[in-house]
């Protein structure tokens, strides 16, 4: 999984023509890696300042407005790539457009042992 | 409106236990995780979710003057890091905030909804 951290004031600042151009190189991203085969699922996550954060405390519920944490990057949107290894999947990462001024974290899914069949 | 579920736990104390007490930690709590890929399950039949190799597996990428920089994980130092998530749609906040809820690490971790874009 392809983890993009960005700063979303940066994006806010961005003009429509800029953004549209940085979608249309996620979008051509995508469709190579459809081509690739190694496309498996992606999302755009909505602004932290539409996030809510829940913990359980004591079987209490407990709400707060705002992401788990104010990071300057925070987590917008990730790819999910189905890559032979680690190498691979940091090729694809490069392209994502977010690697030039944010940052990407590419970390296995992981697969319970026991639920792999054999 | 779809919702990520972004799940944050504190993965030092886990990684103090021995493979066998997690293996029978992670027996003791999957009846509660059953539990709740039913109820996801109830509320979209096409949830989705992912759960990630912990945070050291991580490799961040980043794109400086078209070179490539790759550094180890995770991108967020933070105490909590995200271990996993599920992709839902639901009808409003208030049922992603009950589902989040019966989310077993909630009661030791933080759980983030983050609406998805698009």
């Amino acid at each position: 999984m392809a983890l993009i951290y960005t700063d979303g004031e940066r994006w806010s600042a961005l003009s429509d023509v800029e953004r549209q151009g940085i979608y249309n190189r996620y979008r051509a991203l995508a469709e190579d890696a459809q081509k690739a085969g190694v496309m498996a699922g992606g999302d755009e996550l909505g602004p932290t300042r539409d996030a809510t954060t829940v913990r359980v405390r004591e079987q209490e519920t407990l709400v707060t407005d705002g992401p788990y944490a104010e990071l300057k990057e925070a987590l917008g949107g990730y790819f999910l790539f189905e890559c032979e290894s680690t190498d691979e999947a940091l090729d694809w990462a490069a392209r994502i457009p977010a690697a030039e001024h944010g940052a990407v974290e590419v970390r296995p899914v992981y697969v319970d042992p026991a639920e792999v069949q054999l | 409106m779809k919702y990520a579920l972004l799940i944050y736990g504190d993965e030092t104390a886990w990684a103090d236990f021995s493979e066998e007490e997690k293996a029978k930690l992670r027996a003791d709590v999957m009846p509660r995780w059953n539990a709740l890929f039913d109820e996801l399950g109830k509320a979209d039949p096409n949830v989705g979710g992912k759960e990630l190799d912990h945070g050291g597996t991580g490799r961040v990428v980043r794109v400086v003057d078209g070179e490539r920089v790759v550094t180890d994980g995770p991108f967020a130092e933070t105490k909590e890091v995200l271990g996993g998530a599920f992709f839902v749609e639901l009808p409003d906040l208030d049922e992603a905030i009950r589902l989040a809820a019966l989310i077993p690490s909630a009661e030791t971790g933080s759980i983030e909804i983050r609406p998805i874009a698009g």
